[in-house]
């Protein structure tokens, strides 16, 4: 708890979270949500894809949104590291944010499981035909990128400590 | 306006997000949910227009835009709902009225779209340029969109104080 609260009070944590403009917090949230579009929206159209939807489709080009993906990914890293910075104890000390990193780590394996299955060697012009495992892996994707959505939005909910540094005052 | 919150306050649809401990944050998780299925199929559709993924014709990802549809329903009921919780948070919010006016021009837009190139967007085969309009309305939809998750997500910081009903 003393390391918390050392980073709480920390030069960067504090001007997060006190800087009264909506550059500081409300901006790292504003990155935080931008970033869950963008990863979740590629998931999304992917997984749906590989679902079936597009059946007389190929899938192949798709793989040209995994970049942008990636620059999803990378914008929620460092936003919500810069999160923690300046609450650190509000989510460590909750369960259900070691449950989202959780699900987010799933959802990349399965991901790229899938990634493996409908981009390798895939001609970019030939029809995409789903076989059952691609489609319960892109089912469980999407429902693994929805539970990441609903524990991070209830972390804001069920903190049972806010800052580090009140618990040890 | 007074009359028509006080009346938006006594709905059962308040009643229920203001009382249920969980139906706030189970309504964001949802409005959160609606927003990715746009972005993956709009937004996804907006990138094609603009060049990427060119190898599937545009008229192919048109046909996700349903699942798009289904995510917009979801945002919009979940956002009547955070609304009839405590309306004056944000018919008096900078920040939800910046949202309002983004989600109109994104309507316009895509009135706009369909009138004017969908035809042309439709006929289009894979590896194909869209036409210099359609790419316009490709990169104005994602801006708004953008524009729109940004408004939002700062609505909590432009509150009012509250009002006593």
């Amino acid at each position: 708890m003393a390391f918390l609260a050392a980073i709480e009070q920390s030069a960067l944590g504090v001007w997060i979270r006190e800087t009264p403009t909506v550059f500081a917090f409300p901006f790292i949230l504003f990155l935080h949500t931008l970033g869950l579009g963008i990863v979740v929206g590629v998931n999304v159209a992917i997984n749906v894809w590989a679902l079936g939807f597009a059946r007389r489709h190929p899938i192949g080009p798709l793989q040209q949104l995994m970049p942008v993906m990636w620059i999803g990914f990378a914008i929620n890293a460092v936003s919500g590291v810069l999160l923690l910075v300046a609450y650190p104890a509000k989510a460590l000390t909750n369960p259900i944010f070691y449950i989202k990193l959780g699900l987010i780590a799933a959802a990349l394996v399965l991901l790229s499981w899938l990634g493996r299955q409908v981009f390798a060697g895939a001609d970019s012009r030939r029809v995409f035909v789903p076989d059952i495992r691609v489609k319960v892996v892109a089912g469980a994707t999407l429902a693994l990128w929805a539970g990441t959505i609903g524990t991070g939005r209830f972390l804001a909910y069920t903190h049972s400590v806010l800052m580090a540094t009140d618990v040890l005052n | 306006m007074q009359a028509l919150m006080n009346w938006i306050v006594n709905t059962p649809a308040s009643y229920f997000v203001t009382t249920w401990q969980w139906a706030w944050p189970i309504c964001e998780s949802l409005h959160f949910i609606g927003l990715t299925l746009m972005a993956g199929t709009v937004g996804v559709f907006d990138l094609r227009l603009l060049g990427l993924a060119k190898g599937i014709r545009p008229g192919a990802m048109h046909g996700l835009l349903r699942f798009g549809l289904v995510g917009f329903g979801i945002s919009v009921l979940t956002g009547l709902l955070f609304i009839s919780g405590a309306p004056d948070q944000y018919f008096y919010n900078s920040a939800f009225h910046v949202k309002a006016v983004c989600l109109a021009l994104m309507g316009i837009n895509v009135v706009l779209f369909y009138r004017l190139q969908f035809s042309a967007v439709a006929a289009m085969g894979p590896n194909d340029d869209a036409p210099l309009p359609a790419r316009v309305m490709g990169g104005v939809s994602l801006v708004l969109l953008i524009a729109v998750m940004c408004a939002g997500r700062l609505i909590t910081f432009y509150r009012p104080p509250g009002i006593i009903y």
